[in-house]
């Protein structure tokens, strides 16, 4: 058979050739005109409401012991939902009506789901538990499979509507060949696990997807960002044989010359190895929110102190950019007490919570930083995130400040590391120059600077076309970051999700940036990329990229 | 004879989710009909979860029960206890 072709988004250089195993099956919902036998079809819902409730509390003890009792909690509120007794009423009145139980349950649920829908914060996440208690109820009443993400055969490709990082967080690279979802792009949640986990995976691939039958054999070519349904022979030998590049053990430069840092964003302690391994020359965001997740209250200096000195020994050669605690958005950790704000991406989040209220937090990080940076391997950098203004900037610097004198006065050894600020607001953009003045580095965070330049909400599908850091827009904010920085003698990295992009690696040389920061998966390719990269070159071609207007000239500049 | 008593919510999330959970199971677990409302509003059901998350309960905000039947003071004993306990120290 003839193979098919159907485009995405890639989320990983990588290529996986599996079998379709679908995950939240479609429901077929009964026609309303079926003849229904009313005590077979409340016996049905009895039963369906009982499976329901005994698979809920598995669950909930599985999720208890593996990640914690705080995140097992919800499903205690979806078993009180189960046993409503407004739904419970509801569905039986409707069955004894003459209803089939499948469309009864849709009918009770639908009204309460609009109504939560339609308020804000956490009543709005009352709405999706309750579409999940319906969803499970209906896949129990209509014969729907249910999949085990966690223990899946090898070589299936996941495909699904949309996957949770904890969905995602179940799939194993070892037997899993790939996941592709309906909705999501390149910064979704979804896409950025793929790429730590160095999985095959494309997303967005919109609502043709879902006639991708179970079992079909496909390639999911996370490179193209396509999906190929009955790959022929030749295809299948390509998706076998894709490894990406070599890995590129010493550090790299443009065939001129220049020398460019390929350096690794990393999560997790697990992950400093395997970036070690695939040829980091350090590592460029080191994401504190590990530390800081599944436990009911903060962790103490000591355990930070411990945590920063191992990643400063993976990379005895190399510099760690630790970035200091970054919540709030749409991260939230539950003994903070974030606030339910209006619009949490533009609200209390990163450097802001770090001033106030959570400054406490802040000096105990800071210090376990400076002790960490006299004791590790490696060179240890720390940069502050969602930095909009000179003042949060010289307020964190006082703290680094008030950090040392603490730890004089303890008398405990300690090192002042270099200081940074991550770019990721416009005003960033504009005041470049003036943190470049008072720091050591900047760090361009491209998904989120993305976001604020364009006003564009990286999860929202609608506005995926504007969520793009090859729009003019950005560039520009890119190229004039980097000159600031340099014109007052800053080094410029970037730690967005645009850096591990092979694609525009000659671009981001010619815009002069210094040190380029991505998932570890993607560090060969991007090595092979700078080195085939001609700086000179590179640096006309940018020229031309910044007088550009739209984002498909920009795209033709750089081919 | 029905009793009732009016609590101030200590829980950080309010009403919602875990604790949310646990008030409605003890309602459920006792012999006594409750509703619970806003001090000066409509009252609601207490055994549907829907409805006791509807009522948007938060830190601070004050909830008034009603309880009706043989359990009523000792189902109030629970409830009060679950409204006025940090989430962190709530035993499932």
């Amino acid at each position: 058979m003839a193979s098919r072709t159907l485009r995405g988004t890639g989320a990983t250089p990588r290529s996986g050739l599996g079998t379709v195993v679908w995950y939240d099956p479609e429901i077929t919902l009964p026609d309303a005109g079926e003849s229904v036998d009313v005590d077979a079809e409340r016996d049905r819902f009895a039963d369906a409401v009982e499976t329901a409730r005994a698979e809920l509390e598995r669950e909930r003890d599985a999720t208890a012991e593996r990640v914690g009792e705080d995140e097992a909690a919800i499903f205690d509120a979806h078993i009180q939902f189960l046993k409503d007794p407004t739904i419970k009423d509801a569905v039986e009145a409707s069955i004894e009506d003459g209803r089939p139980a499948a469309l009864a349950v849709d009918d009770a649920f639908g009204g309460h789901i609009e109504q939560f829908e339609g308020m804000e914060g956490r009543m709005a996440e009352r709405a999706d538990d309750l579409r999940d208690v319906r969803d499970r109820l209906l896949r129990l009443l209509t014969g729907g499979e249910r999949v085990d993400l966690a223990d899946l055969p090898e070589g299936s490709v996941v495909l699904a509507e949309r996957l949770t990082p904890s969905d995602t967080a179940q799939l194993d690279p070892e037997t899993v060949a790939g996941f592709a979802t309906v909705t999501g792009g390149r910064t979704s949640h979804a896409a950025i696990f793929a790429r730590s986990l160095a999985l095959p995976a494309v997303v967005g691939l919109g609502e043709a997807l879902n006639d991708v039958e179970k079992g079909t054999e496909v390639v999911v070519d996370g490179d193209a960002g396509e999906l190929l349904v009955d790959p022929d022979e030749a295809e299948r030998e390509a998706a076998r044989a894709d490894d990406g590049a070599d890995v590129v053990e010493e550090s790299v430069a443009t065939s001129d010359g220049r020398e460019i840092e390929v350096a690794a964003n990393v999560g997790r302690p697990e992950e400093l190895e395997p970036a070690a391994a695939r040829g980091a020359d350090g590592v460029g965001l080191y994401r504190t929110e590990f530390l800081f997740l599944d436990r009911q209250s903060p962790p103490e200096e000591d355990e930070q102190y411990e945590a920063v000195r191992d990643a400063l020994d993976t990379f005895p050669e190399g510099r760690v950019v630790v970035r200091t605690l970054d919540i709030g958005g749409d991260k939230r950790i539950p003994y903070l007490n974030l606030p339910d704000e209006e619009n949490p991406f533009l609200g209390e989040r990163g450097i802001r919570r770090s001033l106030d209220p959570d400054s406490d937090l802040f000096a105990t990080q800071l210090r376990a930083l400076l002790r960490a940076a006299a004791d590790g391997a490696g060179e240890l950098d720390v940069m502050f995130p969602l930095v909009a203004t000179v003042d949060e900037l010289e307020a964190a610097i006082a703290a680094v400040d008030d950090a040392e004198a603490d730890l004089d006065e303890r008398g405990v050894d300690y090192e002042r590391p270099s200081l940074g600020v991550m770019v990721e607001t416009p005003s960033a953009v504009f005041m470049a120059d003036e943190f470049a003045k008072r720091v050591d580095f900047l760090s361009i965070g491209t998904n989120d600077l993305t976001q604020y330049v364009m006003a564009a909400d990286r999860e929202n599908e609608r506005v995926g076309h504007l969520h793009d850091p090859t729009h003019p827009g950005v560039v520009r904010a890119i190229a004039r970051t980097v000159e600031q920085a340099h014109e007052h003698d800053a080094w410029v990295g970037m730690c967005g999700e645009m850096a591990g992009n092979p694609d525009v690696t000659e671009l981001l040389v010619g815009l002069g940036l210094d040190e380029l920061s991505m998932s570890a998966v993607t560090i060969p390719d991007v090595k092979v990329a700078v080195s085939e990269t001609e700086h000179s070159a590179a640096r006309e071609r940018a020229e031309s990229a910044l007088r550009v207007a739209t984002r498909s000239e920009l795209h033709e500049t750089i081919q | 004879m029905s009793k009732e008593r009016t609590v101030e919510i200590v829980p950080e999330a309010g009403l919602h989710a875990r604790p949310a959970a646990l008030f409605v199971e003890a309602v459920n677990d006792h012999e006594a009909e409750v509703e619970a409302g806003p001090p000066d509003g409509d009252l609601v059901p207490a055994r549907s979860m829907i409805a006791v998350t509807s009522l948007g309960v938060g830190q601070g905000d004050e909830l008034r029960l009603v309880a009706d039947g043989p359990d009523a003071g000792s189902v109030l004993d629970e409830l009060e206890r679950i409204l006025t306990t940090p989430e962190d120290e709530l035993e499932a």
